[in-house]
């Protein structure tokens, strides 16, 4: 049977058409839109060049959202890979019932996360506010979520809750990749299970690394649903001298921007800033992690 | 033989994709897009009764309210070319967003019969008007009658301090949580409650209803401060004798509750919640007093048509002829009035309807209209998101702020829409 270029064509043609219909072309269209002013309704659109890329970087609310989106990703980059790590660590080890605790980390993933944002938002705002008044502990009187020092860490609780399970599988996978026997050796020749784990299991996990740090990197960096139920943007608080909102991660500002205030160019043009701004982190990361698998 | 069989099948799949449904279905179809939660089920069944009446047309109804974002939920059906047939708009800055798909209905035979259309800068009717609506500083006569309190007396802003106070006071043997049930948090859905309907004190009181001077001045930005200052104090002291969790976490549902069970005394909410309270069984007896934040006496309620409904002008002219017959129906008919005050509690916008509606809070509204010296809302005015997106923070940090900050905030924000 000979194979002719266009069958090729065609069997990839309904993959590709889908790609570039809603990947490709709004990603070009949300670049043009950038440079214009329009407002979301508008059917008059006109050029204005880079001034949307000016005005944004004088804007209180969106200095403190890109501030509060870096630090709420390295927070929870380092919680959900130690607690996922941990977990795997547990999970592999010599526990009885292993495999319902596999089962049963992994579970909280499969919640949405809108569901999971209003759970907790129950959670922080009544469990935990009653508990803290029936014990009289002040820390936990006032909801961790309505507080601006603590609602970060408070969000990136509930995102470890949910993604620790699904971390923990993918280290699971890669800790089972490795002959038993190298750690067998490795105990008999007198180490103990921390050096076991840091000098021969780390290393040989480097590819797992490489996976975990990417998909917990671009999910917090890209975090709206979540923010969007459980915190709504938060307290109110100062920053630069004007009230904004705590909470507000560089998603939500740009959903915010678009839809509450109708300026639809300036939140593309913020889009465009983010898009920038996290292929070049996750382009660094993969970069380094990939030199690290190199070396092992 | 096989090569044609398979050649057959899927000619016949490719045609069956052309097989378009033939019209019998000769209805025009139209939907409603509307904002109100809480008449969400009575709208539906008289949207059912009318697809009964008219067998002609075919009449959807989808409701989006409470704390979810109606506006951008309309803006992501414009994008997905679903626009809504007859949709709302609260104000001035709705009008503004949504001219190019607002029609013009002067001609319609329910403009005659009200004073609240929403007319567009020409002059042409273009809003239909959803209800009268009304708020006030709501309370519970029962408790207010246990701590001694005559609310006939709460005109100036000492009676209602002291009053305040006093309930304060006796929150033990009352058995209240608080004294006032306010929510204003972002995350609960709430700003609005303030920075719309309590805020909106600040623009009309103390004014005839159609002596718009405050706002118009505000609105170019200069803004009266010790007015503000006064409104502010105000509002620290119902924040301060707030449920702090219902205050800074509450959401709608939270905030009525308190109210409707008893563990509050006053209330920051309209008539709206009268389906609320009929749902959660709250008997007692129930008035307004007005947002007091002078000394100067005040028993006006604050009370307007709170939002639109409006037509598609891009929409087919069968769609459109078809939801104008639908809004006249609506506002003209036994059905409509039936609808609109004895089933949805709403206080009728329409001279025609002599019917009165069941729930304490509107029938107040109703007493507060027919004695005169109400005042009228301004926020619908605003620019498009500036109440959500500006005040709302603002309002939200009062709690937790000072007055002199509020003040600055107040004022730096109106400042900058002015020079818009």
């Amino acid at each position: 049977m000979k194979r002719r270029g266009w069958i090729d064509a065609l069997f990839i043609f309904p993959c590709a058409f889908a790609f570039i219909m809603v990947i490709i072309v709004p990603f070009g269209l949300g670049i043009y839109y950038a440079m214009t002013d329009w407002n979301g309704v508008n059917p008059i659109v006109n050029w204005v060049g880079l001034s949307n890329f000016q005005g944004m970087f004088s804007e209180p609310q969106f200095i403190y959202s890109f501030l509060i989106t870096l630090m709420y990703t390295a927070i929870n980059v380092v919680f959900v890979n130690i607690v996922g790590f941990g977990l795997a660590l547990l999970v592999t080890g010599k526990l009885r019932l292993r495999n319902i605790y596999r089962a049963g980390f992994f579970v909280p993933n499969l919640i949405g996360g809108i569901v999971l944002g209003y759970i907790w938002q129950f959670i922080f705002n009544n469990v935990q506010v009653d508990m803290g008044n029936a014990l009289g502990i002040a820390f936990l009187q006032k909801s961790l979520i309505s507080r601006p020092d603590t609602v970060i860490w408070a969000m990136s609780v509930v995102n470890t809750w949910q993604y620790a399970g699904y971390i923990m599988m993918i280290y699971v996978a890669s800790i089972q990749s490795i002959p038993g026997s190298v750690m067998e050796a490795a105990s008999v020749d007198g180490a103990n299970f921390s050096q076991r784990v840091r000098r021969i299991l780390i290393p040989m996990m480097a590819s797992a690394f490489t996976i975990t740090l990417f998909l917990t990197l671009t999910n917090s960096f890209k975090q709206f649903d979540l923010n969007f139920t459980l915190t709504n943007g938060g307290p109110a608080m100062r920053f630069m001298a004007k009230p904004i909102r705590a909470s507000q991660l560089l998603a939500m500002d740009i959903y915010r921007t678009a839809n509450q205030q109708n300026l639809m160019a300036q939140a593309q043009a913020k889009a465009v800033i983010f898009f920038i701004v996290l292929v070049i982190f996750s382009l660094t990361q993969v970069y380094l992690n990939k030199r690290k698998e190199l070396e092992a | 033989m096989r090569k044609l069989l398979s050649l057959a099948l899927v000619a016949v799949l490719a045609l069956s994709v052309l097989a378009l449904p033939a019209s019998a279905n000769e209805k025009v179809n139209f939907s409603v897009f509307q904002l109100k939660v809480e008449i969400d089920p009575m709208i539906q069944a008289f949207g059912k009764l009318y697809n009964e009446k008219h067998p002609d047309v075919n009449v959807t109804v989808e409701t989006l309210g409470g704390g979810a974002d109606y506006g951008g939920a309309l803006k992501a059906k414009l994008t997905a070319d679903q626009m809504p047939t007859i949709f709302m708009i609260e104000g001035q800055g709705g009008y503004d967003l949504w001219k190019d798909f607002i029609a013009d209905m002067s001609d319609a035979d329910w403009v005659k019969d009200t004073d609240l259309a929403f007319y567009d800068p020409d002059g042409k009717a273009v809003g239909f008007p959803i209800a009268m609506e009304g708020f006030g500083l709501g309370y519970n006569a029962e408790i207010l009658e246990k701590a001694g309190v005559d609310p006939a007396t709460l005109t100036t802003f000492s009676a209602t301090k002291a009053a305040i106070e006093k309930i304060a006071g006796m929150k033990e043997e009352l058995g209240l949580d608080a004294v006032v049930s306010v929510g204003t948090s972002v995350a609960g859905g709430l700003w609005w409650v303030t920075s719309q309907h309590v805020f909106n004190a600040f623009y009309a009181g103390y004014q005839d209803y159609n002596d718009s001077s405050v706002y118009d001045a505000l609105r170019r930005g200069e803004v009266d401060q010790e007015r503000l200052t006064a409104f502010a104090n105000y509002l620290k002291l119902l924040y301060d004798n707030a449920d702090p969790n219902v205050l800074e976490n509450g959401n709608y549902d939270a905030q009525v509750a308190a109210f409707a069970s008893g563990k509050a005394a006053f209330i920051t909410q309209g008539n709206w919640i009268d389906p609320n309270l009929a749902q959660l069984e709250a008997t007692f007896p129930m008035g307004y007093v007005s947002h007091n934040f002078l000394e100067e006496e005040s028993t006006g309620l604050y009370m307007a048509a709170p939002s639109w409904f409006v037509v598609n002008k891009q929409a087919s002219p069968e769609q459109q002829k078809a939801a104008i017959d639908f809004l006249n129906y609506m506002a003209l008919s036994e059905d409509g009035a039936n609808y609109m005050v004895a089933e949805a509690g709403m206080v009728p916008a329409f001279k025609s309807v002599k019917l009165q509606p069941e729930g304490p809070f509107s029938k107040a509204l109703v007493e507060a209209s027919a004695r005169g010296g109400n005042f009228n809302w301004y926020f619908g005015q605003n620019p498009d998101g500036f109440n959500q997106g500006t005040l709302g923070p603002i309002f939200e940090l009062l709690a937790t702020g000072t007055v002199e900050d509020f003040v600055a905030d107040v004022t730096a924000a109106f400042q900058e829409i002015a020079n818009k």
